[in-house]
């Protein structure tokens, strides 16, 4: 399985490890005041769709960087990928 | 004082070099190495001379040499033991400078037969394609599950940068790799 990685082209998925839901990025600030429930649903709650689902990649084995990769889950068809620093920080480093 | 006798990642006294055909393998343990981190919104400065190269590339200025390893990231290589951390803090004040020289082992592959036999040898143990991978190019990946860095320094040289724990089996490798190769090429020059 190759992974289009946005700086150095296609590279191969076993230089990547997997984390999980690409929505781990969205962190609920602890000073809410439902700051308890919002934690509870961050750290248990998974969507677990049949279908593209968006999810973070590390390049571990490459050159460090997080990856947001948009992948099949019933196929594994990887449909792209962008840096997850672009994704959070709209591009501004 | 205690007389401590200096080894190289293998564990000898001089580099290890052998030739297979047309591919000659060679330890280096006279390249030093420091990598160098930007802070944030700091501009890309140019120590000893570097252009410091973007992603996936390498650049040379003199004995110096620079790769790019990540996004803001950079090693420095030196030809020589020397203390190349201070020398590139000196060089680059406000940025992070880390001493990276005696946790690698490198070692050289060339070929006296052009970039063919060099490039076979790539294909066998790493999955990149060696013809995007002109000289120039820098990356890390996996050799036999060991994450080294690439450097081509010309068609006909390659440098596998990696763990100096894993110096051993690197060498294991890359020599299993060549002797094939090596003995390949070395029917082709017979006929």
């Amino acid at each position: 399985m190759l992974i289009p990685h946005p700086l150095l082209g296609l590279r191969d998925a076993q230089e990547f490890t997997y984390l999980g839901d690409a929505s781990l990025m969205h962190r609920p600030d602890p000073a809410r005041e439902d700051a308890v429930a919002a934690f509870a649903d961050y750290v248990f709650l998974r969507d677990n769709p049949a279908g593209v689902h968006r999810e973070l990649w590390f390049h571990e084995a490459g050159d460090r960087s997080w990856l947001v990769v948009t992948r099949d889950t019933t196929t594994h068809e990887i449909l792209g990928a962008e840096l997850a620093s672009d994704v959070k920080l709209g591009g501004v480093q | 004082m205690t007389d401590l006798t200096p080894i190289t990642a293998l564990g000898g006294t001089v580099a290890r070099s052998e030739d297979f055909g047309v591919l000659r393998l060679t330890e280096q343990p006279d390249l030093s190495l420091a990598s160098l981190s930007l802070r944030k919104g700091q501009g890309v400065p140019s120590p000893f001379g570097l252009t410091l190269p973007g992603v996936g590339q390498s650049s040379q200025a003199g004995e110096y040499g620079a790769f790019w390893i990540g996004r803001d990231q950079w090693m420095i290589e030196a030809q020589g033991t020397q203390d190349i951390a201070a020398m590139l803090k000196a060089e680059v004040p406000e940025a992070s400078v880390t001493e990276q020289t005696d946790g690698f082992a490198t070692f050289e592959i060339s070929s006296a037969g052009g970039a063919g036999p060099l490039e076979a040898v790539m294909r066998k143990l790493v999955n990149l394609d060696p013809q995007a991978f002109e000289p120039g190019a820098a990356t890390r990946t996996t050799l036999e599950h060991i994450s080294v860095f690439l450097v081509r320094r010309a068609e006909d040289r390659l440098a596998v940068i990696g763990m100096r724990t894993y110096a051993g089996a690197l060498w294991h490798a890359l020599s299993t790799a060549a002797r094939r190769i090596g003995a390949q090429t070395d029917g082709e020059l017979a006929k």
